[in-house]
């Protein structure tokens, strides 16, 4: 077409602005027909991406970050803000082979002396088995959970073929402290404590972005353990429990089972026992002794028992003298672990873990009525707690005998957990409301209303009582200065196929501090206590049990602002005239 | 008029051109500042994890148990008695005694100027034909006063003994 035109210009003169306007168009037009896809090109191009936001939604990058920073699931703190359960990227040591990717030999040294700059740095590390598992040239796990210097040192042996792979895990910082209360993860599901109670919670993607706090202080918890165990080893018992309880919201502050088990490290024996093991009683590690396995709890009763005289008004006079002669009843007869005299008052009866006169109040109050605050102290059902490990309470049935009622006064022939006792001495001095346990924290003013069951006044009867047993019985050794401790000490003899075995005792020893205004109860329980140079070649609780707490109370009653003052104490002066003054 | 146009083409042409330079100029610098922020945030997200885990390897090492160990073997600290708290100024008053006689002074310490102590600042506005020197003296007399203030304070605290 060019050629054309140039030939027609240089042929014909008159033609030469004709052809030239002809030239314009089209030139115009080409370029319009070129442009024209071109916009029509990017006006779909535009259109089909309004189309994808409007489809699609805007595209959520800017979310990404939260997203990573977001945990897998979701941290457990105390009630203070600290991590007892957290995830993290821990750093795995893995043998990866085909690191090298040639076919030739997959390390650069010798597998012995790459074992051997391993076994440098993880000294627990079992060399030659190393040297074999590297040799064998089976990819697998060397060692879990590294710590980030320690990846750098092995990072520096300058081997391919030894990857560090950074891991999602959880991770317990506070190691076996709180096992039982917080549980383990396994293949991301929680198992027995809290992981597994609140397992939907830490796996929802709205809320595990924050920590969940639970009741448990770390510092409390700390302590109450490290002194159970100091206790348990000191009289060699085969295991110990302990439980913290604020008494007017039922949060427990800290609670404890040991032996314990370590989250971070769960091995097949925590889990699982032998027969024969089953067969002599043992539980496996696993196991929480505080809310699962029922004890007959003894002497540690007998408070109760009277408390719920005292409301029911059977016992009005406490200096009215009580026959303390062996009972005899239905062919059995009920003693004394030793003689006390002929006759004693209430409180000396308690001073004394009296079983006669407390099986003899038992028995005028009646067993419809010892029944009835047993059941409102909520020891007939399983305790009151967010633990999936529950035990079921040993309960007499409903038609109690008359000797029935004589021994569940003193907490024989009802077997409950240390838990259920915690809760009902709690009831037993906050005022007389009994409120269920809980692992949640409560926030203030948001306590459950309860129920109601002992009067007032019977509660601050019952102070006044606790605090005489920590003074001058049997509680003496847990009396720790100026924190005005009351409780009560019970040594209970283990039941076994053939009846009671004398020599097996489990010794409890239930408190609560201080005793003007009661703000905790403490109950700390040994398992087979042995005696020992430690308690005195003693097994009762006066001498393993209430030391424990007498060591305890000090340690935490700071931490939760109870402050020690020796200017003050529980008016105990209408009581103290009582008590005979050969055991004053 | 070819010129003339050719000029104009031209002329477009560079007008595109700046337009298109910019646009990619403005699209580059977009890029770069949106890769900042990638890499920004990645960087939070790496110091986020390894603050978790320093923190982590600090409770760790410094859990209950290892803080009670260290306690048995090093240190033994044991629980404050009943007798090392203090309720009340008036229980820690109660541990003072009356001076002895003859028993010397007890040391003063110079006080320093406090804030409170320095005349309050005029506004140069509020009394804009009021002199400088005016002002001047006024706020040494304010000084003069508090320094008399100070005085009276220490001749107070001589005679409380």
């Amino acid at each position: 077409m060019n050629a054309y035109a140039i030939d027609s210009m240089v042929a014909a003169g008159p033609l030469r602005v004709a052809n030239k306007r002809l030239e314009a168009l089209l030139v115009a037009r080409m370029r319009a027909l070129l442009l024209m896809p071109a916009f029509g090109l990017v006006a779909v191009v535009a259109l089909m991406r309004i189309a994808t936001f409007g489809v699609l939604g805007a595209p959520d990058t800017p979310l990404s970050m939260e997203e990573r920073l977001l945990p897998p699931r979701g941290e457990i703190t105390d009630r203070n803000g600290l991590p007892l359960a957290r995830n993290y990227d821990a750093f795995a040591l893995w043998y990866n082979p085909t690191a090298m990717k040639d076919g030739g030999s997959p390390l650069v040294h010798r597998p012995e002396e790459v074992a051997a700059r391993l076994a440098a740095i993880f000294p627990e590390l079992d060399e030659a088995d190393v040297a074999a598992r590297l040799a064998s040239g089976r990819a697998q796990y060397l060692r879990r959970r590294l710590l980030p210097e320690e990846a750098n040192r092995v990072f520096d042996i300058g081997e391919p073929a030894l990857e560090l792979p950074a891991e999602k895990d959880r991770f317990y910082p506070q190691g076996s402290m709180a096992a039982h209360v917080l549980g383990y993860v396994k293949d991301g599901e929680g198992h027995l404590g809290m992981e597994s109670v609140l397992n939907d919670r830490l796996t929802d993607s709205s809320l595990r972005g924050e920590p969940t706090a639970i009741a448990l202080d770390l510092r409390v918890q700390g302590a109450l353990e490290d002194e159970l165990n100091k206790g348990m080893l000191s009289v060699n018992a085969r295991g110990a429990a302990g439980v913290v309880l604020d008494v007017d919201t039922g949060e427990v502050i800290a609670m404890a089972s040991l032996p314990a088990f370590d989250p971070n490290d769960i091995k097949t024996s925590d889990l699982m026992i032998s027969d024969a093991e089953a067969k002599l009683g043992r539980t496996p590690r696993v196991f929480n002794s505080v809310t699962n396995q029922v004890y007959e709890l003894g002497s540690t009763f007998k408070p109760l028992t009277v408390a719920a005289a005292i409301d029911a008004g059977i016992v009005r006079d406490l200096s009215l003298r009580y026959d303390a002669k062996p009972v005899k009843v239905a062919g059995r007869t009920l003693a004394d672990s030793h003689n006390l005299g002929d006759t004693l008052n209430v409180p000396e009866a308690l001073i004394h873990s009296s079983n006669t006169v407390t099986a003899r109040v038992a028995d005028k109050l009646g067993a419809e009525r010892l029944r009835d605050t047993m059941r409102a102290l909520g020891l007939a059902e399983r305790p009151y707690i967010e633990l999936p490990a529950r035990g079921a309470p040993l309960w007499p049935g409903e038609k109690w005998s008359r000797v029935t009622t004589m021994t569940v006064a003193y907490g024989h022939g009802i077997a409950v957990t240390p838990l259920h006792l915690a809760s009902a001495y709690a009831a037993m001095v906050n005022g007389g409301v009994w409120r269920p346990a809980t692992l949640y924290k409560v926030e203030p003013g948001k306590e459950p209303a309860g129920r109601r069951v002992f009067k007032e006044d019977t509660s601050a009867r019952m102070r006044q009582l606790l605090r005489m047993i920590a003074i001058y019985g049997t509680g003496q050794s847990a009396d720790a200065p100026g924190y005005r401790v009351g409780g009560k000490t019970g040594s209970a003899e283990k039941p076994s196929a053939g009846g009671y075995r004398k020599k097996l005792l489990v010794s409890t020893f239930a408190a609560a501090f201080p005793m003007d205004n009661p703000r905790y109860v403490v109950v700390a329980m040994l398992d087979e206590p042995k005696g020992t140079t430690a308690s005195s070649f003693q097994r009762t609780a006066a001498w393993n049990a209430a030391p424990i707490v007498g060591k305890l109370i000090p340690r935490i009653g700071p931490l939760l602002d109870v402050r020690p003052d020796l200017s003050r104490d529980i008016d105990i002066s209408d009581l103290r005239p009582l008590i005979r003054s050969d055991i004053k | 008029m070819v010129r003339g146009s050719r000029l104009r083409q031209i002329g477009w042409a560079i007008c595109i051109g700046i337009v298109f330079g910019g646009f990619m100029l403005l699209t580059f610098r977009v890029n770069a500042v949106k890769s900042e922020v990638v890499r920004a945030e990645r960087q939070i997200v790496a110091l986020e994890q390894e603050k978790l885990a320093l923190e982590t390897e600090f409770e760790t090492r410094a859990n209950q148990q290892q803080l009670a160990d260290w306690n048995a073997i090093e240190f033994g600290y044991a629980p404050p008695r009943a007798d090392q708290f203090l309720e009340t100024e008036r229980q820690l008053a109660s541990f003072s005694a009356p001076r002895a006689p003859g028993s010397p002074d007890p040391i003063r310490f110079a006080r320093e100027m406090e804030a409170s102590d320095y005349p309050a600042l005029v506004s140069p506005l509020a009394d804009h034909d009021g002199e400088g020197s005016q002002e001047e003296t006024s706020s040494k007399e304010a000084e003069l006063a508090a320094a008399a203030a100070g005085d009276a304070h220490l001749a107070l605290a001589s005679l409380d003994r």
